[in-house]
């Protein structure tokens, strides 16, 4: 996509397309379309993929955790496929380096001299597939960082910007700890979402044997493209929210601390730091998200709810006596919410 | 999904608020309807408690608490209504949530005002606005019209529907402080009828006077204790002591032997206007009358003969034994105008005369005062019996008049006995003092108010009339044809249990003057008895030692403080001593001679005196036969 087109795509006309000219209608259309051509590859997992596009169109990054062999890497792909997008795949190992993602300058020759050019590396592409990101070193996690949260990366002090949309997808498997690097807060408050990829039914496996081990394999066509996408993240931003709608994603965020005034009791007792306000952040956008997928211009309460879980759980620190106990983010986050009812007349 | 125009957003945005407004109303129907049935429940739990108390404790003020407790149930309504009206933005979020509407409505409301601040998005933001307008306006038509139907607490519901159904049995069952407060409200009516009484009392005692007449204060204390009474109707036996001790000191200012010396001073003026006038000008015995003919003989005295000044003196002398009845002032007095009169001392008799009459009317003054003290006492006694009782006087049956005196027995014919001085002339002895006429029986207070369905309680009966005083015995008459038998001593009058006088004249006479009631009983002989009229009872309380007259029923239930009945009198025989001039046949005087002093006495008596009206009729009527035989 060239920047001609995103820079298109981002004008603002006034006609309420969130300067692509495209409607909220379209919005939905679009996104209905990408999420059932991607569920012609990947069976099940509908929120997984609703989700997945939330982060999508908000302009954010997910980290997907799930046992191996339930289909993350597929997804990704099949979102790649789907969007018609430059998409790069990183394995992380414990021996990669920065340099391996982000690129690094190569002596190369030109015209009869040698210069330093700069090789980029495959975070330079609109959708990057981080596969295993827990098990490189915290030094080449850490690497993109900047490319995540600034979609840029300085290189020999030189910036080098990523191509909108720019859409990290990084897998983790929690079963495999030994030779990993849990990633850091700092880096898991990156991400917009953290998806927790669900065992497929039986229903669901059925059908994924039966598309797998067939003669033909399933495959996606790409509906959308860059500066699509782009303009859907332009429409997201622009939906209103109500100020009491606002007021309660904050008070759900607010409620995740220990210390928050309507903080449930197993939040005093097992969370050692709440959300920190990306949480609302990712709260309010991707309610916003959640309402246009629905079909609606305004968001909901019910859009904050529904998009808690995945924003939240990863934002939310256990102390000792949490971890101890086994009390999950989830069950954290769902005790937030039973909390905090939202504002109700009767 | 199509845009709106933007020249209609704000009409639309109008139309939502309007088409938000039925909902409101109804959602304000079901804020007062479930607030309703919460502050019934309340009410409801609070009258079954306050229903419950008052079964087990008189509750007066119950009736009022459970008024109160509804008055105030309604005023928090009211309030209530006031505070809960919805708004529009509430309005908007509970219809959000009732139908299901994702918060488009409060989310348009809320956005009513559209962009705030700089956004470099502000157009696409607007035109998001407007779409959002247009969607919850489309969501708002399609909303159930009947939406917030009032919904009904259950569990307010619930206790007020317990509490209802266990109010009603402890309202209709009989309540035992029924009873209680029942006693209580007609005690403090009784109160309040007994405070009117003393305060009636109060007034025709102090209206007019001012202290130091005896009268004003204790106008005044009465008034302080109808006061009392009214406020403090529950402390029974206090006022009954206050009452009581009232009473006993409006008694004890009472002179004994009073209505014996009212009579002596009636007698003494009557006859004084009869000498000064030569006529009975003055039947009634007016003292002030009596004065006024004294004032016009002392004025004439210079104008009389030697012969008429003796003739003065002596019959002046004549009524000394009247004027000792009378008082100490007044005797002394009339022996001083006698005795100046025979030493022909005109100025000082003239001045005695004045003194005479001045003593009079300061007698008077003195039997008025003790009569309105009398009538005081007998008013607080009947409060204060009233009140013991509870007895309303309004409503009760007639008490039972107090019983007449028995007659006093006939006068001993008088025995004709030796005079020591030989009479001059065939004058008429003395007359024995009549007796005085009974007190008329108190009037009977009457009767508990008739209870529903229940005959009146018979009233109490009357206080014992003070029975008459003893008949004096005659005077002995000196020289008289042998007494024909003194004349019947007339009895007391209607008293109660009077004993009969047992009066004995002792005359000396020639002929016995019968000891009588006669003015001018004709002078009997000196063993001229006279039984004369009886006495009636004793003063109230005094008569322990006596019999007790009156039967159980009249008396009261036990521990009635009402009164002891009097017993009879004492009969004292006060013999005769003087030494009047006996005559023949003038010593039989006539009972028609005197009808007319005894009758005027009565009616004197019956006017001034508080009497019980079928008493009054009886006097009359006695009267009246006596008359007729006339």
């Amino acid at each position: 996509m060239t920047q001609q087109a995103i820079d298109q795509a981002s004008a603002d006309p006034g006609d309420g397309t969130g300067g692509s000219g495209l409607s909220p209608a379209a919005f939905a259309d679009r996104a209905g379309l990408i999420e059932r051509e991607v569920q012609r590859v990947i069976v099940g997992q509908g929120a997984l993929v609703r989700q997945t596009l939330i982060c999508l169109v908000a302009n954010g990054h997910a980290l997907l955790e799930g046992v191996p062999g339930l289909g993350k890497t597929m997804l990704v792909r099949t979102i790649a496929e789907v969007l018609d997008c430059t998409f790069n795949r990183i394995q992380f190992t414990p021996d990669l380096m920065p340099a391996d993602i982000v690129g690094t300058n190569v002596l190369v020759e030109e015209g009869g001299q040698r210069v330093f050019r700069f090789q980029p590396g495959p975070v330079f592409a609109n959708l990057l597939l981080a596969d295993e990101i827990n098990r490189a070193t915290p030094k080449t996690q850490s690497a993109l960082l900047e490319a995540m949260q600034e979609q840029q990366v300085s290189v020999a002090r030189e910036r080098h910007l990523l191509s909108p949309p720019f859409f990290v997808l990084a897998t983790q498997n929690p079963l495999e700890m030994e030779g990993t690097y849990p990633l850091p807060e700092a880096q898991l408050d990156r991400f917009l979402f953290k998806l927790w990829v669900p065992f497929p039914s039986e229903a669901d496996l059925i059908t994924i044997v039966e598309r797998t081990t067939g003669p033909t394999t399933a495959h996606a066509e790409a509906v959308a493209d860059a500066a699509q996408i782009v303009a859907m993240q332009r429409l997201a931003r622009s939906v209103p929210i109500a100020p009491h709608v606002t007021a309660y994603a904050v008070s759900v965020l607010a409620a995740t601390h220990p210390d928050g005034p309507r903080a449930p009791q197993l939040v005093r007792e097992y969370v050692r730091y709440g959300g920190s306000p990306r949480g609302a952040q990712a709260l309010v956008l991707a309610g916003k998200i959640n309402a246009l997928l629905e079909g609606r211009y305004n968001v909901a309460t019910d859009d904050i709810r529904a998009v808690a879980l995945p924003a939240l759980r990863h934002r939310v620190i256990r102390n000792f006596e949490g971890e101890a106990e086994g009390i999950t983010s989830d069950a954290i986050v769902r005790a937030v919410l039973d909390a905090v009812a939202p504002p109700a007349v009767d | 999904m199509n845009p709106t125009p933007p020249d209609t957003s704000e009409a639309r945005i109008l139309q939502l608020r309007r088409s938000l407004r039925p909902f409101r109303r109804r959602l304000w129907v079901r804020r007062l309807v479930r607030d309703g049935t919460r502050l019934a429940a309340v009410v409801a739990a609070f009258g079954l408690a306050l229903a419950g108390a008052a079964r087990l404790t008189p509750l007066e003020w119950a009736p009022l608490g459970a008024a109160a407790l509804v008055i105030a149930a309604l005023l928090a309504l009211l309030i209530d209504a006031a505070r809960v009206r919805p708004t529009l933005a509430e309005t908007a979020m509970a219809l959000d949530a009732e139908q299901g509407l994702r918060d488009r409505l409060a989310s348009a409301l809320a956005l009513a005002d559209g962009l705030h601040g700089d956004r470099t998005d502000a157009a696409s933001h607007e035109a998001l606005i407007r779409l959002q307008r247009d969607d919850a306006l489309r969501s708002l038509a399609a909303a159930d019209k009947r939406a917030f139907r009032p919904r009904l607490p259950q569990r307010a519901m619930a206790v007020t529907i317990v509490c209802a159904a266990l109010i009603v049995p402890a309202l209709v069952l009989p309540n035992p402080q029924s009873a209680i407060l029942v006693a209580r409200e007609e005690q403090r009516e009784a109160a309040d009828q007994q405070a009117r009484r003393v305060d009636q009392t109060a007034d025709r005692l102090g209206i007019g006077r001012e202290s130091p007449d005896p009268r004003a204060d204790v106008a005044e204390e009465l008034r302080r204790l109808a006061k009392n009474l009214r406020d403090r109707p529950e402390d029974l036996d206090e006022h009954l002591a206050r009452l009581g001790s009232m009473e006993d000191a409006l008694r004890s200012r009472l002179e004994p032997g009073a209505e014996q010396r009212a009579a002596a001073m009636t007698s003494l003026s009557r006859s004084l206007s009869q000498l000064a006038t030569g006529s009975d000008s003055n039947p009634e015995g007016d003292p002030e009358e009596a004065a006024d003919d004294l004032d016009e003989v002392a004025d004439a005295l210079d104008d009389m003969s030697d012969a008429e000044r003796a003739e003065l003196a002596r019959r002046l002398a004549e009524l000394e034994p009247v004027a000792r009845q009378a008082g100490p002032e007044a005797r002394g007095a009339l022996q001083d105008a006698a005795t100046a009169l025979a030493r022909g001392d005109t100025a000082a008799a003239r001045e005695a005369l004045d003194k005479l009459g001045e003593a009079l009317e300061r007698g008077q003054r003195q039997i008025d005062l003790n009569r309105d003290l009398a009538r005081g006492a007998n008013d607080v006694q009947d409060a204060r019996r009233a009140l013991a009782g509870g007895e309303p006087t309004r409503t009760g049956a007639g008490g039972q008049p107090g019983q007449p005196g028995s007659s006093g027995q006939p006068g001993q014919p008088g025995q004709p006995g030796s005079s020591p001085v030989p009479a001059i002339s065939p004058a008429p002895g003395q007359p024995g003092s009549s007796g005085q006429p009974g007190q008329p029986g108190q009037p009977g207070a009457s009767g508990q108010p008739g209870q529903p369905g229940q005959g009146g309680q018979p009233g109490q009966g009357g206080q014992p009339g003070q029975g008459g005083q003893p008949g004096q015995g005659g005077q002995p008459g000196q020289g008289g044809q042998p007494g024909q038998g003194g004349q019947p001593g007339q009895g007391g009058q209607p008293g109660q249990g009077g004993q009969p006088g047992q009066g004995q004249g002792q005359g000396q006479g020639s002929l016995g003057g019968g000891g009588s009631n006669a003015r001018y009983l004709g002078s009997g002989t000196g063993q001229g008895a006279a039984r004369g009229p009886t006495t009636g009872n004793r003063q109230f309380g005094t008569g322990e030692l006596d019999p007790v007259y009156a039967d159980f029923d009249r008396l009261g239930p036990p521990g009635d403080p009402s009164y002891i009945a009097g017993s009879g009198g004492d009969g004292q025989i006060d013999p005769g001593s003087g030494q009047g001039a006996g005559t023949g046949d003038e010593g039989i005087v006539p009972y028609t001679d005197v009808y007319q002093d005894f009758h005027d006495f009565a009616i004197t008596t019956l006017d001034r005196s508080y009497v019980p009206v079928d008493v009054k009729d009886y006097v009359r009527d006695y009267f009246s036969t006596l008359g007729g035989g006339r």
